[in-house]
């Protein structure tokens, strides 16, 4: 029996050639991407799951509360990772990692700068799963100035991973000693290191201070129901160890500090939360959101919805012109469930044929779509797994759903009924198609408003006036290998034809350098009224070559010899310290130590700059005090020259007198900037993909029901041609039920997108647009567009056929 | 009114090449009523879609009106056709989703006539039919004879000087055919022309003149008296 369906399905698909080309065509394409969405979210779902004891691992955190300050920390105290493992006997094991920053590795007789280079204790092999290939991992980092290096480094210095025993030698002046090699670390993790050096080479490690966080801090827990417990030990092992030394530098007990509305307190993140939950002052890395993963996962339902709809559409369509196949099975004395088998078969074998176009499509098109959202996908054994059984389970699934309708509906009919053509009459109207048509163009029409909101937020973020020029600014990094020389750089750099102007610091607002201090508005240190500021080091020309404005008062001078003394602070801090007219007030900067009074430092304010962006435009412009002082992170050079090229290797050349052996290492400010918005931008680009995806898919069925309506209605539009009615008479008629649905779409769609795109996108920004009125109409128009064509495709052909043809049958 | 002379139509499918109008000639005058008639697949209907513009002839001339035709691109024909032209089929070619009324009202509302005239021209053309009771039934609710009535007040409410009917009786019992024969010589009488093509010699009966087709060429023609 089920051979004679899958034949007589075959046929039936066989004999109608141009719908189930549509049909076949677009539930691929829907699946299709819906496939490559799910494979992007169960990536960016399964971080860090390399990890064996994922479930037993924990970041410990610190939210601190100083004033009116409040900063959450991916990092904690130096001392913490022991002590946690002395005090509880649940804690198995505790790690910590410090990012070290840029380094330059000796290769040969080149340094080569490199930046995933971290201090890690011992520990690092037992709580993470990091697989030595070479080496052993429980005594590696154990030595001072013991390097583990992964598979990939070890081929880059040493052309071999058999390498324990050997040394990198390190800024010239470490030597370190290989102990390990490991296997590369998964895409998927946290945190991305090449180098891990042993935290015995880095003394700070040993400090014994309580009132700092800067290490990254793991535990492994013997079982993971004890994280309750820790955290909630957490406030009493912080007053048996911080608490002297709170009292000593503060002069106050925790209770105090507490009380005064203050607070400083630490938590647990769950491993597998870190990557899309944790956005930390600290971070090893960048993490994603769950933002994106909401988005995405909503936008490969809603394809897979419309190419449902799609198929149910076409096939309730054409169902009713086999109306009269049904009546004379029935007459012919086929019993219900025959025929419900019959279409259910039939739709179930376009499913199943959709499904496997869709995998190989899938399949075909991931490594563009991996370059496209930045990831490194690939199907393994592994995944398909799970794949597929998924798909199997998406054709029995979309398969019964979308034939149930024209199984149960047809074969309920009664013969005679179906016979004398009472059913095609009736089922032209087709209710549930419109709604259906609704839904589809609902969605396309929500997913261009997105598309566009998204594209204008970022022209803001391009276009919007950061209270700096980015323009013309060519960094060099790291200047601090030109040792002494640096100035001279500067000096000779700035002399050269086309170069503007330079300032020499590495604080700038495209940059990662982020130095934090503690100030008082007054001489009473009352920690209430302290703000935490970012506090940068910057010289006379910072101001004038990066384009900043002053509001009120100046900037540094070389002329004023007393301002080593002064301080300019942005508008946000003047705010912050409540002061009306900033300018010659004085400021007071805590030293740390001990609460007395030599361990302030007075500051005068010399003058307000207008505030700037230098974090994202997601977060609003915090309190900045920027202090005058020789800084050689970075050389900042404005140019202003058509000979870009020739100025560059002049200044390639000067680094190169100076400095070797060490490869100058620049970039450009506006590209700094752009790259901090390159997830944006990415999700921009994956958005239009998915959003012409989705209308595409959406046109096709729109596509076949307008072939399907003008084929319905062939006798009468060649009547009405006979009667008198032109071309565009007809493609009005046959287009106007369409547009009105799309028209009814837009109604619907538009307040929802508003709503949706300010809650789930715009809310993330400090800085955002106001989605304007014109957005929700162009994306109308082109929905209407879009529609129009479609449907006139069909209607002029049924429009301009010989009304002498589609009346003949006489 | 219409003059045709050596008028020549082929059908092309897949080599086989079917002369469906073979040099003809014709000349009708206005006001006369004829009648067609010739074996099935001779070229009637083929001939009464070139009468009425509905196709195009591959050879040959087409006066109407003292107007050739022949050539006449097909925006100019459906604007000929729409003022001057009305036809009746075999098989009626209503439109089932609109009303007895909204069917009888198509042609006006194609030739731009302003509602409330056509509102008074539908009803008056419903009330000679005898069909105005029906007014607001639609197509599948009516005998066949019934909706041969709408076909036919559909043809004429747009008072075209000539109708084109294709069979008009060959789906009627002869009461209602009699009927719609009854119909067709009033209307001719009134002064339209009329080309009826039947198979029916009872009908040709009523026409002034039979033309008897024969592989796309006039055989005979009979004067009726
Ligand atoms: N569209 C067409 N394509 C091919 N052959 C046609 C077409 N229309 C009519 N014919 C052929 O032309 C001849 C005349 O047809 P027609 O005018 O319909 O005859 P009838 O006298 O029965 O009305 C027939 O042989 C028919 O097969
Ligand atoms: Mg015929």
């Amino acid at each position: 029996m089920i051979r004679n369906y899958i034949k007589t399905a075959f046929r039936s698909l066989r004999k109608n050639k141009g719908f189930t080309a549509i049909n076949i065509l677009g539930l691929a394409l829907g699946l299709a991407t819906c496939l490559l969405i799910v494979l992007y979210v169960v990536d960016e779902l399964s971080y860090d799951r390399y990890n064996t004891k994922i479930n037993r691992i924990y970041r410990v955190n610190e939210d601190l509360k100083l004033g009116g300050n409040n900063v959450l920390y991916a990092v904690c105290m130096p001392p913490l990772a022991k002590t946690l493992k002395a005090e509880y006997p649940y804690v198995e094991n505790a790690v910590r990692l410090k990012n070290a920053g840029t380094s330059h590795v000796k290769k040969g007789n080149f340094n080569i700068s490199e930046n995933r280079i971290a201090f890690a204790d011992p520990s690092l092999f037992d709580v993470f799963t990091l697989p030595m290939i070479n080496g052993n991992p429980a005594s590696a980092l154990v030595e001072p100035n013991s390097v583990v290096i992964t598979e990939t480094t070890a081929k880059k210095y040493f052309n071999s991973t058999n390498v324990v025993g050997k040394t990198l030698l390190l800024n010239d002046n470490t030597l370190c000693k290989v102990t390990g090699v490991i296997k590369d670390i998964s895409k998927q993790s946290h945190f991305n290191f090449d180098f891990f050096i042993s935290m015995a080479s880095f003394p700070d490690s040993r400090s014994n201070e309580w009132l700092r966080s800067d290490y990254n801090t793991y535990v492994l827990l013997k079982d993971p129901s004890d994280a309750k417990k820790l955290e909630a030990s957490f406030p009493e092992l912080l007053k048996k160890f911080s608490g002297a030394q709170m009292q000593a530098q503060l002069n106050m007990s925790i209770d105090a500090f507490e009380k005064s509305g203050s607070f400083f307190r630490m938590n647990l993140t769950p491993l597998t939360d870190i990557h899309l939950h944790s956005n930390r002052s600290g971070e090893l890395g960048p993490n994603g959101t769950t933002q994106y993963v909401y988005i995405f996962s909503a936008i490969a339902i809603f394809i897979l919805l419309i190419a449902c709809v799609n198929f149910m559409n076409l096939s309730t369509a054409r169902s009713s012109n086999r109306a009269r196949e049904v009546g004379v099975r029935k007459v012919l004395g086929s019993p219900r469930k025959y025929l419900i088998a019959q279409f259910l078969t039939e739709s179930i074998l376009v499913t199943l044929i959709a499904t496997v176009i869709a995998f190989f499509v899938a399949a075909l098109l991931l490594p563009l779509f991996n370059h496209l959202a930045d990831k490194d996908i690939v199907i393994t054994a592994q995944s398909l797994v799970w794949i597929v059984p998924s798909l199997l389970f998406i054709v029995v699934f979309i398969g019964s759903l979308s034939g149930s309708y024209p199984a149960f509906y047809l074969s309920a009919f009664q013969p005679i009924d179906v016979l004398k053509g009472k059913l095609a009459a009736g089922f032209k109207g087709g209710r549930l198609r419109s709604f259906l048509v609704v839904f589809q163009f609902s969605i396309s029409i929500f997913l261009i408003i997105g598309t566009l909101v998204i594209y204008n937020q970022l022209n803001y973020i391009q276009t919007k006036n950061l209270g700096y020029n980015r323009n013309q600014v060519l960094i060099v990094q790291n200047i601090f290998e030109l040792n002494n020389q640096a100035k001279i750089f500067k000096q000779e750099v700035k002399g050269l034809p086309g170069v503007v102007n330079t300032t020499m610091t590495g604080f700038l607002p495209t940059s990662n350098w982020k130095n934090t201090a503690i100030y008082f508005p007054d001489a009473s240190r009352d920690q209430k009224r302290s703000m935490f500021p970012q506090n940068w080091e910057i010289d006379e020309d910072y101001i004038s070559t990066l384009d900043m404005k002053m509001v009120s008062g100046r900037s540094f001078s070389r002329d004023m010899a007393t301002d080593s003394d002064g301080i300019v602070i942005n508008e946000a801090a003047a705010k912050f310290l409540g002061f009306k007219d900033p300018v010659n007030k004085t400021i007071y900067k805590s030293l740390g130590g001990n609460h007395t009074a030599d361990n302030v430092k007075q500051y005068h304010i010399l003058g307000v700059v207008k505030d700037f962006n230098f974090s994202s435009l997601r977060q609003n412009v915090s309190p900045v005090v920027m202090r005058l002082a020789e800084n050689n992170g970075a050389l900042s050079i404005r140019v202003n020259t058509t000979n870009l090229p020739a100025l560059l290797s002049q200044i390639k050349d000067k680094w190169k007198s100076i400095s070797p052996n060490v490869q100058i290492d620049y970039s450009f400010m506006d590209q700094e900037f752009d790259a901090s918005y390159r997830t944006e931008q990415r999700t921009g680009q994956i958005f239009i993909v998915f959003t012409s995806l989705a209308i595409l898919i959406a046109c096709l069925g729109l596509f076949g029901l307008a072939a399907y309506a003008a084929e319905q209605r062939t006798k009468e539009i060649g009547i009405r041609k006979v009667l008198g009615a032109n071309v565009s008479a007809i493609v009005g008629m046959l287009s106007k039920d369409f547009i009105k649905l799309v028209f009814i779409s837009i109604l619907i769609a538009s307040p929802l997108a508003w709503f949706f795109m300010n809650k789930w996108f715009l809310q993330d920004f400090a800085y955002r647009i106001n989605i304007q009125w014109w957005v929700l109409v162009l994306a109308g128009v082109a929905a209407l567009f879009i529609a129009f064509i479609t449907v006139s495709f069909q209607s002029i052909k049924a429009a301009i056929a010989n009304p002498v043809d589609s009346l003949k049958n006489e | 009114m219409i003059k045709i002379t050596n008028l020549e139509k082929f059908y092309r499918t897949e080599e086989v090449e079917t002369i469906a109008l073979n040099k003809l000639s014709i000349e009708i005058a206005t006001g006369e009523f004829v009648a067609i008639m010739g074996p099935s697949g001779c070229g009637k209907s083929t001939l009464l879609n070139i009468l009425g513009m509905l196709d195009d002839p591959d050879a040959g001339s087409y006066v109407f009106n003292e107007i050739e035709v022949a050539h006449f691109t097909e925006r100019k024909r459906a604007d000929l056709r729409k003022h001057n032209i009305g036809f009746v089929f075999q098989s009626f070619n209503l439109i089932d989703e609109l009303t007895v009324f909204e069917n009888v009202e198509l042609p006006l509302i194609y030739t731009g006539v302003p509602s409330s005239e056509r509102v008074k021209r539908v009803e008056e053309v419903l009330d000679k039919m005898q069909i105005m009771h029906r007014r607001n039934h639609y197509p599948q609710q009516l005998s066949g004879g019934q909706q041969q009535r709408v076909a036919i007040a559909r043809a004429v409410v747009n008072k075209p000087k000539l109708i084109l009917a294709d069979e008009p009786t060959g789906n009627l019992d002869s009461s209602n055919g009699n009927d719609v024969m009854e119909l067709l010589t009033d209307l001719n009488e009134q002064g339209t022309t009329i080309i009826m093509v039947t198979h029916s010699e009872h009908d040709a009966r009523y026409s002034h003149r039979i033309i008897r087709l024969l592989d796309g060429q006039s055989v005979m023609e009979n004067i009726m008296v």
